[in-house]
């Protein structure tokens, strides 16, 4: 019952923190940073661009995601040029299956959470042993709640796990949804940016 | 006669029980905090779960509160057997996103003490392996190279297990004068004394019982789990990071990947030990190739452009036209302020090839002197999954074998 008063409270302060930002959440700290810029060449290095960047091109795998009639958003490459792409919950099983099958991902190397404030996804990474060739996955969480991968790449059991308990995304249709780190009787979900720690049996933590 | 009570069966005319035995989390052979709940049918298992997280540090949530050069001390801590690995990681993913330069030196150092530090974890998972299968004595020949390589080491970064020596873009300090020689006849000696360890195990023929056809994994359940390293080279297939997706300078050197045939526990001995033999032929071609030789070499040649530069100055010419030592002699790039840098914005997935498999780092930067999200993909965390699926069906005494041989680390899977 306590774990999910706790969850329901954090809904509500992230629905405030949406109500405020109206920007996108991957620039806007970037941009709050620009002002305190200090001397170094390393830090002025890190200024971020001034124009909105252009539309990302499409990667081989988007295309080939595309030309089999998945609807894809193509998001570029990440700075060791692994391609990424982001698939609709509704669709992120279908695409996922296309990977396995036809694009040769045979590996899915991790699946981990990301807090983006007002809303939060999950990124898998994948490798294909046959074009060594890395992938991220991202899949937004919608309230929290996104289809488990689990029957496409079976090692996606554990990862999903961990990203349940640490994060608090629920994989639908995952056989075992159970913490895996934290203690089962745990509140809340470390991870997640809005987490502060007032279990009361942690008093000892404040003297 | 007639009733059945569930779970419990009559063969024989004996009434038989499933025994749930409850394996750690203290315990001497789990190398760590591991809890196996098994349920046992006389010596077989039938089933059994892993629950882990009795060493869960949060390194993770670590991150996003310190800055990047500040939690750097802390990933040692993640997987303190080979830690020269996770800083790499760590490292390249910083350089990755800020597109540092990193000079030719310093990748030759962190190839040398990469592979070193892959050489001290298969030593040490020799001794405890065979030491679970109750073989002491290995222990003790592993322990005694272990430790020549860790004063290695130590007279190189100050530390035995705990480096902290690579930094953005470089390395923290120049190796010291006569340690390339050193390193030298450390390796010189190691082939034989690899010699000398399969001498006493290879052909032992209570080893030979204990592993040969035992745990046997293919490559299609190493897919199903996500199992990398090792373990699914010994399933045959020689997938392997420093080959397919090289990384500092490992396409300049030439080394071979070890594959096995059948995949069990004995395979995979026997590739850790080819592993050991083939890294100390790619230490040996590093410390030939490695650019600027020996660190005396570099400060003659330091010393020996100042010297012209002040001549030139005495002449009246512009000391600047004598040349700058090579940049690839150097080990730090572009200079930088470790305690307030801030990678631009951006997001990066790097991976290497661990002692244990594939290990990654996914880094999120925003730009702030803090990683917005790190997440560690540790190889254990994979490679344990799949022990379930392993012992399954197998004998209770089986356990250490196959548990053993898939060297996993606990700090590495709870983080």
């Amino acid at each position: 019952m306590s774990e999910e008063k706790k969850e329901n409270n954090s809904g509500n302060a992230s629905n405030k923190e949406t109500a405020e930002a109206s920007a996108p959440a991957e620039k806007q700290p970037a941009a709050a940073e620009k002002p305190a810029a200090s001397p170094t060449p390393a830090a002025s290095a890190a200024k971020p661009a001034a124009e909105p960047p252009p539309p990302p091109p499409a990667g081989e795998y988007g295309q080939a995601l595309e030309k089999a009639g998945i609807p894809v958003k193509h998001l570029g490459k990440d700075a060791s040029g692994c391609e990424m792409i982001e698939l609709a919950p509704s669709d992120v099983i279908k695409g996922a299956t296309f990977l396995r099958d036809e694009a040769g991902f045979d590996l899915l190397l991790s699946c981990t959470g990301v807090d983006w404030k007002e809303r939060r996804e999950s990124v898998y990474h994948l490798f294909s042993t046959k074009s060594h060739k890395f992938l991220a996955l991202k899949v937004p969480a919608e309230n929290d709640h996104s289809p488990s991968l689990v029957p496409v790449w079976n090692a996606a059991d554990w990862h999903e796990r961990e990203s349940y308990d640490l994060m608090g995304i629920h994989y639908d249709g995952h056989p075992n949804l159970s913490r895996i780190l934290m203690p089962s009787d745990w509140l809340g979900h470390p991870l997640r940016k809005d987490y502060k720690v007032d279990d009361p049996r942690l008093v000892w933590n404040e003297r | 006669m007639s009733t059945q009570i569930p779970g419990v069966s009559t063969e024989q005319g004996l009434k038989t029980e499933d025994l749930v035995v409850n394996i750690g989390p203290q315990h001497p052979s789990t190398h760590g905090v591991l809890r196996l709940i098994t349920t046992l049918n006389g010596e077989v298992v039938k089933d059994m779960e892993p629950i882990i997280g009795y060493l869960h540090r949060s390194k993770e949530k670590m991150a996003e509160s310190r800055s990047y050069f500040q939690y750097q001390p802390t990933i040692d801590r993640v997987e303190y057997l080979s830690s020269f690995f996770d800083h790499y990681v760590y490292v390249s993913s910083i350089e990755a996103i800020a597109k540092l330069k990193v000079p030719k030196r310093v990748q030759y150092i962190r190839m040398i003490t990469m592979e070193l530090n892959r050489i001290t974890s298969h030593l040490l998972w020799f001794g405890t392996f065979l030491l679970d299968l109750g073989a002491t004595s290995p222990m003790f020949y592993a322990f005694r190279e272990r430790e020549e390589i860790f004063k290695l080491f130590e007279d190189l970064t100050g530390a035995r297990m705990m480096y902290n020596y690579y930094r953005f873009g470089g390395v923290n300090a120049d190796l010291p004068v006569g340690w390339i020689e050193k390193c030298r006849k450390v390796i010189r000696n190691l082939p034989d004394r690899f010699d000398e360890y399969e001498a006493i195990v290879t052909k032992n023929p209570i080893i030979l019982d204990r592993t040969v056809g035992i745990g046997k994994l293919d490559f299609q359940t190493c897919m199903k789990y996500g199992v990398t390293g090792p373990s699914v080279r010994a399933a045959g297939v020689p997938m392997d990071m420093r080959k397919s997706n090289p990384y500092c300078c490992y396409d300049e050197i030439d080394f071979d990947v070890p594959v096995g045939k059948y995949g069990d526990v004995y395979d995979r001995y026997l590739i850790r030990i080819a592993e050991m033999r083939e890294s100390v032929k790619i230490i040996e071609q590093c410390l030939d190739k490695i650019p600027g030789g020996d660190t005396q070499n570099i400060l003659n040649k330091q010393a020996e452009i100042e010297a012209a530069r002040k001549a030139a100055k005495e002449r009246g010419e512009d000391p600047k036209s004598i040349p700058d030592i090579d940049p690839d002699w150097l080990t730090q790039g572009q200079k930088i302020n470790l305690m307030i840098y801030k990678p631009p914005a951006g997001e990066v997935f790097t991976a290497c090839e661990s002692p244990r498999g594939m290990l990654g780092c996914y880094l999120i930067s925003d730009g702030t002197p803090k990683a917005y999200r790190l997440k560690w993909r540790g190889a254990s965390f994979s490679n344990l999954s799949v022990l379930p699926e392993l012992m399954i069906g197998n004998l209770y005494p089986d356990l250490m074998a196959i548990f053993g041989s898939l060297d996993v680390i606990l700090p590495e899977v709870d983080r």
